[in-house]
């Protein structure tokens, strides 16, 4: 069919190419545009049409410090026991156990639940008056009296990423379990006819082979735990004082709370920021595959 | 021959210019409450809704809900990017922020259309609280005070007399302390005396509103530019709330967690015997556990008082969105929904009272009612959050600060001075 209108092959792909490109800037390049010239706007009305302020302000906010350094907590926490409970997990079901496919499924199930639905759950669960865990660490005599623990400053934080390991390990199993079947099977017969014991193969077979693997498992479990937000949102709203807010609960709670949509987009930048820098290693490896 | 086919064609033309005349136009409006997620609510909107369209039938309404905590998020979105819903309702202390975003309509024109004293039907304070520059941008919606709510079955079991509720804030930590028992013998505490909101939500303000001002402290000085709570009394009111539950363990643990529904399944479930609420209380709190006959077992007093009967007002408003259409079909929703028939029917259905005169003031539906009519007596003695778009910041500071107080990182006191320094921070910007 002709169209009037005639493209040399050697540009078709610009062609092919467009469609992607302008639904990027649209649902991406847009929103960030936006954010980032917000957060160089002035909060003041009738003030300077473009300043830094909001950025200066951030470092003296003595609310934000102690979210930034809760969010670098909650996420190393988050992610490190993400990783050793996922890479547990994934090589208990990548062996030939009766029934790996219903196992499997049961594995995935915290991470398909939303999470919002996982912090009320786990709200009523922590709850000190009915709550199932402090029901059954009372009834085998572990407690004497119920634990606050979302109450309790000293447990609060810890309290939410025992819920985000529940929630977010599936995410990490699925992308190890991935790796590990990868890994040929002929190279742990020949360690096992060399003599090497199980935990030699694991870390000489096993962990080498799955190093790509657990860098992207890193770099993706890092950006998602980074925007954590409905978890936090039902089960603390940040509290008891600031000690669970995080960056992004923080961020909302500026922009939709006290419509400080200047300041918020200021720190909406930082995390974007901070993000990409988390990202460079696994954009790096990506290009350097390719 | 030809005469006759001319007057056909004529009358043929006459009567379909009259038999096929166009309908009036149907306008659609976009109608969002929170309330549309509350059962009893919903069906008691969706039955005002009916009788609105029969009365105009040319104006749809559609309706949708939105979550109570996500209201404001929604309604700042969709009118930032234009698309708010026609008319939507929210708190009143939100409107400051919709107000100095432009995301609400002035209502004067139509108010004026109306005719002079359309707004005398409503109390002055409310409608004093609907003025952006001088001029009506929202209509008043439910006008209640908090009173406190207490289960008159605990009261006789703890050996308190359920018809003398405690008077003064003493009295409350006396009844209190008594109320708060092991009831199965095992040694341990299982019931409360007092629940309260110790989250971070908008509720936790018309909580503690009665503590702060019947103390005779407030939170801002009266021209609303400096923190007033560096004064002696603000401290002890401060104090003697932290103290209910860190000295006096009155209130079950896990306080900082606990939210208004949280509190609400408390004093269902019989943990706790007395709480501070609202017109919503018996038939959410009868919705949780039908078996406690809320209806019946819950009684409701005055809030207590330290050195003045005060406590806080809890309004609400409707909006206009400035993107609307066709404002004046959503005027006529506005009109009906804050009309006297229709304020009674919420009330009847929903326990809510009014901010108009002649429905709280007057209505026997109203007056005779066992709940309404305390809510109704205090109205003289509310008192409503100061109106300023800093005001969710500042309540965030202060629940921030008292949290710490409440769980031992910090002592009332440091606690306290710490809030009043952040506030005045905040002011200063």
């Amino acid at each position: 069919m002709d169209f009037g209108i005639r493209i040399k092959d050697r540009h078709m792909w610009a062609l092919f190419v467009l469609p992607g490109v302008l639904l990027l800037v649209l649902v991406l390049g847009f929103p960030a545009i936006t954010s980032l010239s917000y957060s160089i706007k002035p909060e003041k009305a009738g003030a300077a049409s473009y300043t830094l302020s909001n950025y200066a302000n951030l470092l003296k906010d003595p609310f934000f410090s102690k979210t930034f350094w809760n969010t670098a907590v909650f996420v190393f926490l988050s992610v490190a026991s993400h990783i050793i409970l996922g890479l547990a997990v994934a090589v208990v079901l990548n062996r030939a156990l009766p029934a790996r496919p219903l196992f499997r499924l049961i594995a995935l199930l915290p991470w398909v639940v939303p999470d919002v639905v996982v912090g009320i759950i786990w709200k009523w669960m922590y709850d000190p008056i009915y709550g199932a865990l402090n029901d059954v660490l009372l009834k085998i005599g572990f407690i004497s009296t119920p634990v606050e623990w979302l109450s309790n400053p000293k447990l609060a934080l810890f309290s939410v990423i025992l819920v985000n390991l529940w929630r977010g390990f599936p995410f990490v199993m699925l992308i190890l379990l991935a790796g590990l079947q990868a890994i040929p099977r002929h190279l742990y017969e020949a360690a096992a006819i060399d003599g090497a014991t199980k935990i030699q193969s694991f870390f000489h077979i096993t962990i080498p082979g799955l190093k790509k693997m657990i860098v992207v498992a890193l770099a993706l479990d890092i950006v998602w735990e980074v925007r954590r937000f409905g978890l936090i949102q039902a089960m603390t709203k940040g509290g008891p004082g600031v000690l669970t807010e995080v960056l992004s609960t923080y961020t909302y709670k500026q922009y939709f709370q006290f419509f400080r949509f200047e300041y918020a987009s200021a720190i909406a930048v930082v995390m974007t920021v901070v993000l990409l820098l988390v990202s460079l290693p696994y954009i790096w490896m990506i290009s350097q595959e390719e | 021959m030809k005469k006759i086919g001319i007057i056909g064609i004529c009358t043929v033309v006459v009567l379909a210019l009259f038999c096929f005349q166009p309908a009036a136009a149907e306008v659609t409006l976009r109608f969002s409450d929170w309330h549309l997620t509350e059962d009893v609510w919903n069906k008691s909107l969706n039955e005002g809704m009916a009788i609105f369209h029969k009365r105009y039938p040319n104006i749809k309404v559609t309706l949708e809900p939105v979550s109570y905590g996500e209201k404001e998020t929604k309604y700042t979105v969709e009118s930032a990017a234009g698309r708010a819903p026609d008319v939507f309702h929210v708190h009143a202390f939100s409107l400051p922020m919709f107000f100095g975003k432009g995301f609400a309509k002035d209502l004067t024109p139509f108010i004026e259309k109306e005719g002079p004293g359309f707004l005398d039907a409503w109390y002055p304070l409310p409608l004093k609280l609907m003025k952006h520059n001088g001029k009506i941008h929202a209509m008043p919606g439910d006008y209640m005070t908090m009173v406190l709510f207490y289960n008159t079955e605990m009261f006789k079991a703890a050996g308190l007399d359920p018809n003398k509720p405690p008077k003064t804030w003493d009295e409350f930590l006396t009844y209190a302390k008594k109320l708060t028992r092991d009831t199965n013998g095992d040694g341990k505490v299982d019931q409360w005396g007092f629940g309260t909101l110790g989250a971070k939500s908008p509720g936790f303000s018309l909580r503690f509103g009665p503590f702060i001002w019947s103390f005779g402290a407030d939170y801002l000085t009266p021209d609303m530019k400096r923190s007033a709570l560096d004064s002696a009394k603000a401290k002890e009111a401060f104090a003697f709330f932290v103290e209910l539950y860190t000295k006096h363990k009155v209130v079950p643990p896990g306080l900082t967690a606990m939210g208004a529904q949280d509190v609400r399944t408390q004093l269902a479930q019989k943990k706790v015997a007395m709480i501070l609420g609202s017109g919503w209380t018996p038939p959410i709190v009868n919705k949780i556990n039908p078996d406690l006959k809320a209806f019946e077992v819950l009684k409701a007093a005055p809030a207590p008082m330290k050195r003045k009967q005060a406590t806080a007002i809890w309004l609400s408003s409707w909006v206009m969105s400035p993107n609307t259409k066709h404002p004046n079909e959503a005027w006529e929703l506005m009109k009906f929904i804050t009309s006297k028939e229709i304020e009674l029917k919420w009330f009847v259905d929903n326990r809510v009272t009014s901010s108009r005169k002649d429905v709280s003031g007057v209505a026997p539906e109203i007056l005779n009612d066992k709940f309404a009519s305390v809510l109704a007596s205090q109205l003289p003695y509310g008192k409503v959050e100061p109106q300023i778009k800093q005001w969710p910041e500042i309540m965030d500071t202060f629940t921030t600060s008292l949290q710490e107080a409440v769980v031992g990182m910090k002592t009332p006191e440091k606690a306290l001075a710490e809030a009043h320094e952040r506030i005045n921070a905040i002011l200063a910007r």
